[in-house]
């Protein structure tokens, strides 16, 4: 073989194949607008799906809703029966009419009345076609297959991100695309951004049961964490009143403990409030400003138990004072009788007259010995009580209950006075725990909703309130700033958060390493081309990788409002929608008179005078009014 | 102490008693028997009370009391089918601390949703859903214009229907209390 024959065979071949490319694009291209009506669905949808940042999908339901056009076609054209078959015969007509002869006859008109007649086809075909196409598209980006530049799978998901974006906090502005409640009970939380693990929905919404079981949910002081949690309390109040209307359970019981306390926590409360009042609730209750509660409501045993916690009693030498200490306290509130009914009351039980009165019946021997060993100790005891009682204030002495609200929103001083703080909410977690269990109160739902826990964890750290709440079966949402906010160990921060069933929002926060650890990792294609210069070439290798499910770097970069969603390794962005009630809910006038008196500041700085005052006046144990 | 709850307070055993009453019962009694009395009380008498209290403080309690008492006595044989004495009849449903509206699913929540649909769409966004509603049945009669006693006239209807009620929806305001 000569050369010249060589040349010629080679540019032979490059040519035919030159040539069969061309007429194979001639082809597609003459298919492409042959086919212009299911051409032109297609190219809307795959172009709304770029500009609106749309998922596969979305357009894959769109091509299913829109089954709704062919199957009207087929109930109209099957009433007279031979029509079936020229009406199926009209659309291939009229599409053969609206082309030849080209072009001067192929009026917009035409266009249009072939595009009607074909519609009922091409509108699910296209839908689907360009579902497709963008789901290719989105493949062959991300696994870098596609693209011009090598950056292209960067540049691709960072302005996806903002169409997404853009389109969420869209849909979230509209009036009544993220109500409180959702169909089935579900809690909507906002629109979705980006969902990778779940099913991808319009509006993200959660079961209702999520709230029941245990939620945690970090973010920075800014970050949007207050409209979520308002959100989340709303929708699982209305959807458990809905299905206790129903009769399929309990009433619902909100307990909100705000941790930090200050005005900002007045201000959140209010709007709880209008919030809950507008999805259903009657009686919302702020503590401690409105009511009170009583902690002398708890069974004696647990009331001993909790007001020995509530004391420092430190160790070594001093835990031979601690046991003489709790062997007062299980005296003075379970002598015969009753536990005290208030703070006056059980302080005037720390005597060593009163108790020895009340044990000596006879029926007693070893407690009358118990006091007589532990009368030298009753007035340092009484004094430690009659200080701490004042610092904790008046609300915790009664008169209400847990089960006289439909919601308490409890403000706790956690960062003015921390160690009140700190007794607070363990005596308030103790009524909570009560209210779960009492075996004569009504049965009711309840969530236990902790803001900022952290800041009064000292004496019940969070693991064991979460611990305490899934052996209740009531569901516990806490809160945190940051990862470290939520224990105060490595290991208390992972015992809490990985036994999140409920899920994990996360926020913007700058550590959410751990958190997104959670949700795992994924398995990504990677490809890698041979550069020519500055172009790729045609060779390369693609090969497996694995990437975080929730990305961290994009936590760290959300805006205000944004969350990300973490449960059975599987993430959701959403743009959480800021909780309104809806203005049409018709209220009764908001409980004007609060379920519980607000009780007047205590005047007892020690025990009364023994014996007590003789006469039947006894509105020191019953209040005004008790002998009536 | 006496196994009925009921009698330590004084009271009638009946399930459908009211908080007030049995709260005034047992405040009468604390405040004859309490401890702390001059005359030193009476203490058992006040147990009593104070546990029986304790059991009938609530609706619910009063009637899982009272189901208690009939259990006791159908057991030991105190009532027979014929007797009209209590126990023979069913156990009334323990009211609820605050009443419960109770939602009947019917076609009339159909009727009542409608009622509400103009309320919906005027605190919603009602120029948008106009918008939407326009360019709906003006394409919709452009269609059946086109094509008249085409079958894909009424499908292509159907579509802007769909596309209306799909996208129209969240230019409503919720409905109550949601």
């Amino acid at each position: 073989m000569t050369v010249w024959s060589w040349l010629r065979l080679t540019a032979s071949l490059w040519l035919a194949r030159q040539a069969l490319k061309v007429t194979g694009w001639l082809l597609a291209l003459a298919m492409v607008i042959a086919a212009w009506p299911l051409t032109l669905v297609t190219a809307a949808g795959y172009g709304a799906a770029w500009w609106r940042g749309w998922p596969p999908a979305r357009l894959r339901r769109a091509a299913a809703w829109s089954l709704t056009m062919p199957a009207a076609w087929l109930a109209v054209a099957a009433v007279p029966a031979d029509r079936l078959r020229t009406a199926s015969l009209g659309g291939l007509r009229a599409w053969a009419h609206g082309w030849p002869p080209w072009p001067p006859h192929l009026t917009a008109a035409g266009a249009a009345r072939t595009f009607a007649l074909l519609a009922p086809a091409a509108v699910p075909a296209g839908l689907a076609l360009a579902a497709g196409s963008w789901a290719w598209r989105n493949y062959a980006v991300t696994t870098g297959l596609g693209g011009i530049t090598a950056s292209a799978p960067i540049t691709f998901d960072a302005r996806q991100w903002k169409r997404q974006v853009r389109t969420a906090k869209g849909l979230t502005e509209a009036p009544g695309a993220v109500p409180l409640v959702a169909s089935g009970g579900r809690i909507p939380v906002g629109a979705t951004i980006r969902a990778l693990g779940h099913p991808w929905h319009p509006v993200f919404t959660l079961p209702a049961t999520a709230c029941e079981r245990h939620m945690v949910i970090v973010g920075a002081t800014g970050s949007g964490k207050t409209n979520l949690m308002i959100r989340l309390w709303a929708g699982w109040f209305t959807a458990t009143l809905d299905t206790a209307r129903a009769g399929r359970g309990n009433r619902p019981l909100l307990v909100v403990l705000d941790c930090k306390g200050g005005q900002d926590a007045r201000r959140k409360a209010d709007r709880t409030r209008r919030l809950l009042y507008g999805a259903g609730a009657r009686r919302v209750v702020i503590w401690p400003d409105e009511a009170a509660l009583s902690l002398w409501a708890l069974p004696a045993r647990d009331l001993a138990v909790l007001l020995y916690q509530m004391i420092e009693t430190g160790t070594g030498n001093a835990a031979y004072y601690a046991d003489i200490l709790q062997a007062v306290l299980t005296l003075a509130v379970t002598a015969p009788g009753g536990p005290p009914l208030n703070a006056t009351a059980f302080l005037d039980r720390l005597d060593a007259k009163w108790l020895a009165r009340a044990w000596s019946d006879g029926r007693h021997p070893r407690e009358a010995a118990l006091v007589h060993a532990a009368a030298r100790h009753l007035p340092d005891i009484q004094l430690r009580f009659a200080t701490l009682l004042e610092r904790l204030g008046p609300a915790l002495d009664g008169p209400g209950a847990l089960a006289d609200a439909d919601c308490w929103y409890l403000i706790l001083e956690g960062t003015r006075e921390p160690s009140v703080a700190e007794a607070q909410a363990l005596a308030l977690t103790e009524l909570a725990a009560h209210a779960a269990t009492d075996p004569y109160g009504e049965p009711r739902a309840m969530l236990l909703a902790a803001d900022d826990y952290s800041a009064v964890s000292g004496r019940v750290p969070l693991s064991n309130l979460y611990e305490r709440g899934r052996s209740l079966g009531i569901g516990v949402q806490v809160s945190a700033q940051s990862w470290q906010g939520l224990g105060a160990s490595e290991d208390e921060r992972y015992r809490i958060a990985a036994t999140a069933d409920g899920g994990i929002f996360v926020l913007h926060t700058p550590y959410p390493e751990p958190l997104t650890a959670l949700a795992g990792k994924r398995r990504v294609l990677d490809t890698a081309h041979k550069l020519i210069g500055n172009s790729w070439g045609d060779e390369g290798m693609t090969r497996e990788l694995r990437a975080w499910t929730a990305d961290p770097d994009l936590i760290r970069r959300l805006d205000i409002g944004q969350a990300c969603y973490i449960h059975r390794g599987a993430a959701t962005f959403v743009q959480v929608a800021r909780p309104r009630p809806s203005p049409l809910t018709l209220l009764p006038p908001p409980a004007s008179a609060p379920p519980v008196p607000r009780p007047a500041p205590r005047q007892v700085a020690g025990p009364g005078p023994w014996p007590p005052p003789a006469g039947p006046n006894l509105d020191d144990i019953f209040g005004p009014g008790g002998t009536g | 102490m006496s196994q009925n709850p009921f009698a330590a307070l004084g009271l009638p055993e009946r399930p459908d008693l009211d908080d007030e009453t049995v709260r005034a019962a047992w405040r009468a009694i604390a405040a004859a028997t309490h401890p702390d009395r001059a005359d030193g009380g009476d203490l058992a008498r006040y147990t009593q009370a104070s546990a029986a209290f304790a059991e009938l403080r609530t609706p619910w309690g009063r009637s899982e009391a009272y189901a208690d008492l009939v259990e006791q006595a159908w057991a030991e044989g105190r009532f027979d089918d014929d007797d009209d004495e209590p126990g023979t009849v069913p156990l009334p449903a323990a009211p609820a601390a605050a009443p419960l509206r109770v939602r009947p699913v019917s076609p009339g929540q159909l009727l009542l949703a409608s009622v509400w649909l103009p309320s919906r769409i005027g605190r919603g966004r009602p120029l948008r859903l106009l918008i939407r509603g326009a360019i709906a049945a003006g394409l919709s009669l452009a269609v059946l214009a086109l094509i008249p006693g085409q079958p894909a006239g009424p499908a292509g209807v159907a579509g802007l229907i769909t596309w209306f009620v799909l996208t129209g929806r969240k230019d409503l305001t919720p409905p109550p209390e949601r």
